[in-house]
């Protein structure tokens, strides 16, 4: 081909050009964007939901939005995580973005990254009849900014075939539950699964109610703001009741993620697992109608009653081209059919937001975790969404160093305050 | 062999202008695509930046933090660790099994094939390879078992003592078979008529192989040098693999450190001062060993 010698140049001189170009316009801190002339009509979607049936769910969710022209971004949610303040930041950012509620989408909207969606929040909005928590927990500075669309709740899961043959009861009490502790043990099975191996932030589950209970949720949300120190008088107490535990959980979860410590869970090898609802999706299928699940036991009466339920959702960009379009797209995630529709092809244990969705075809267990929710005062989230991705890691390692040498508690909740002085100072 | 291109008579010739212009445009692509983000990672990091905005210059604070910083100095003593067990024990234990494989006998094609077969498998394949044999279930607490030596059975990946060794374990066997390889072909250069005259001369085995053959293999131990050298200090992906750095920054490298730091909390100024110091120790390594590869070629 006559051609090819040219084009080996142009390809030469163009690379030449690239590195030219970065080299004379590229500034790693600039971020202005003058090139984003795209029609502003098209809207992007951009979402963290990677896993296959989650990702189809949303796909065919968005399908069904014919107002305006939308296009989906999937990626990988770690990748995700790390781009987000940048997407947000650019010139020409997705219009709306899924994301979680609570601390994290308040510390964007305190940069004035996020658009102000109050307007669907009152009168004949789509989100106007959502539980007033859930208004609360979307709020920030007076403004509400995200569009919860489903949430999931934690429990102590079991296998009722399992408590049977064991004989014991399910407990409601510190005192019952150290006792079913006690006769499972007895039985050769560790009492408690726990993946703490690949996936350290499942310890944050026991000192999350463990807090809750003792301390109740205004002091644990204080807590994780920097307001308390790790190393109170408090947070020893929710450590003692901790060390009661830590003789019951079985050791060789340590080197698990909490998908492989489903497993003893599965073949009986171990009697309970406190985690969140999508455990559903991790047990074998002839197992799912087996498992069941109850309230973390209740500490202090007369600490109001908390449960953590992690809200997932969406928000959109202050800088959003087309903020009715935007809006509009909300508007219709949020909306009952489009959160009936995605929790059902997702295949999760999610409950939806919106009070008109019709739960009454929901697996009983799922009911039931509409009921435990319901009768709650307070509702957390969960230790990385009530502060950030960044105080998780000091909690996994003082909480797996805690799990390795009790008797070092200490002098491990000292470091804990100093490590955690430094991310909430930074 | 290189000697011999140096000797070459040089001739003074002006270069055309042309030349000049075709030499620029690599140039340029180095400039643009390799000099320019390495200049800018020196520069973050004497800056504070999230990612979001500009970036704030804060002068040396990035590194005074570093310093006070106890997983920082875990994760350094950990590199230091890593970089003399990885390069100590996948060196002898390469040369070794070179040795071993070096004469020629029935099947030692297949023993060698099998020995470099792990090099086929990326970093974090074997990382996972080796987490399933570790599991408190998995292969080798089933074999301590099957001999009894149940005593000896751990939580290789969760033991915080254990964490580290049994990473480099699983990083060793993958590469000693990569300098297995590369001895395999210094000892083919080799003379073996030297082996034989001293082994007539009454030379144990030993002595050969201290004063006969390794002598020769000096080329190669340059090449294995730094490749281990800078394997060794851009170790990650086996690390992220098995351990994330656990439990609780035990068997943190600088490069995992420095991924989570930048990745992770969006800290990439941090991040960047971390990259600085690998760089600078990359640099110290290959500068004293150039200089000292100098040195015995001029002599």
């Amino acid at each position: 081909m006559i051609s090819a010698p040219l084009s080996r140049r142009g390809f030469l001189a163009g690379l030449g050009g690239v590195g030219a170009a970065s080299l004379l316009g590229a500034c790693a801190t600039g971020s202005d964007d003058s090139s984003g002339s795209a029609a502003s009509t098209t809207l992007t979607l951009q979402s963290s939901l990677s896993d296959p049936d989650p990702k189809a769910a949303l796909t065919k969710v968005v399908e069904g939005y014919t107002k305006n022209k939308t296009t989906l971004n999937t990626i990988a949610i770690e990748t995700f995580r790390a781009q987000l303040p940048t997407y947000l930041n650019s010139g020409n950012p997705p219009d709306v973005l899924t994301w979680y509620a609570g601390s994290v989408a308040r510390d964007y909207a305190s940069k004035g990254f996020l658009l102000d969606v109050s307007d669907l929040w009152t009168g004949s909005g789509p989100c106007a009849n959502f539980s007033p928590a859930l208004k609360e927990l979307s709020t920030a500075e007076g403004k509400q900014i995200f569009i919860p669309t489903n949430y999931y709740w934690w429990g102590v899961f079991y296998r009722k075939s399992a408590f049977q043959e064991w004989g014991v009861q399910v407990p409601t009490t510190w005192d019952e539950f150290i006792a079913v502790c006690k006769t499972i043990k007895s039985k050769g099975v560790a009492p408690l699964s726990m993946g703490t191996g690949s996936t350290p932030w499942v310890a944050s589950g026991w000192f999350d109610y463990l807090n809750l209970r003792v301390n109740g949720a205004e002091f644990h949300r204080e807590l994780l703001a920097g307001k308390h120190s790790f190393d109170s008088a408090e947070v020893k107490t929710v450590m003692d009741h901790y060390r009661q535990l830590v003789e019951y959980i079985d050791p060789k979860g340590r080197s698990y993620s909490w998908q492989d410590a489903v497993t003893p869970l599965a073949s009986k090898k171990a009697g309970m697992y406190l985690i969140g609802a999508f455990i559903s999706s991790a047990v074998p299928q002839d197992q799912v109608d087996d498992l069941d699940f109850f309230r973390v036991p209740i500490i202090d009466p007369s600490v109001p009653l908390a449960e953590e339920a992690p809200t997932d959702g969406y928000f959109a960009s202050a800088k959003s081209r087309n903020a009715a379009g935007a809006k509009d797209l909300l508007a219709y995630l949020a909306s009952a059919p489009a959160q009936q529709q995605f929790i059902e092809l997702a295949k999760s244990s999610n409950l939806p937001t919106s009070p008109t969705v019709d739960t009454s075809k929901f697996s009983p267990l799922v009911q039931k975790g509409i009921e435990l929710l319901n009768d709650s005062k307070a509702i957390t989230q969960f230790f990385n969404r009530d502060s950030s991705d960044e105080l998780q890691t000091t909690a996994d390692t003082a909480l797996t160093k805690f799990l390795d040498r009790p008797g070092d508690v200490n002098k491990i909740l000292t470091e804990w305050q100093a490590s955690a002085k430094k991310v909430l100072g930074s | 062999m290189t000697t011999v291109a140096l000797e070459k008579p040089r001739r003074k010739r002006k270069v055309p202008p042309v030349v000049w212009a075709f030499l620029a445009v690599p140039a340029l692509v180095e400039l643009g695509m390799v000099f320019w983000p390495a200049l800018n990672s020196f520069y973050l990091s004497f800056t504070e930046w999230n990612g979001l905005g500009a970036a704030q210059p804060v002068g040396l604070e990035n590194f005074r933090n570093l310093a006070s910083d106890e997983t920082f100095r875990g994760a350094f003593q950990n590199n230091v660790i890593w970089a003399v067990g990885f390069g100590g024990l996948s060196v002898l234990g390469g040369l070794a099994l070179a040795l071993a494989l070096n004469r020629p006998r029935r099947g030692v094609g297949l023993y060698r094939s099998a020995i470099y077969l792990p090099m086929v498998f990326s970093l974090a394949v074997t990382g996972l390879f080796w987490r399933v044999q570790y599991q408190p279930d998995g292969t080798i607490n089933t074999f301590l078992g099957a001999i009894g030596l149940e005593s000896l059975e751990k939580q290789w990946l969760a033991d915080p003592d254990t964490a580290l060794y049994a990473v480099l374990v699983a990083a060793v066997w993958r590469q000693v078979g990569y300098v297995m390889v590369l001895y395999l072909a210094g000892l083919k250069s080799t003379d073996p008529l030297l082996d034989d005259a001293s082994a007539v001369d009454g030379a144990s085995a030993w002595q050969r192989f201290r004063f006969v053959t390794w002598p020769q293999l000096r080329g190669v131990n340059t090449v294995v040098f730094a490749v281990t050298v800078i394997d060794s200090l851009r170790t990650f992906d086996i690390v992220w693999a098995m351990t994330q750095g656990g439990p609780y920054h035990s068997s943190e490298l600088l490069s995992t450190y420095m991924f989570q730091q930048g990745f992770t909390f969006l800290n990439l100024g941090y991040a960047s001062a971390i990259a600085v110091v690998i760089f600078a120790l990359a640099l110290i390594f290959i500068i004293t060993y150039l200089v000292r590869a100098t040195k015995e070629e001029a002599a």
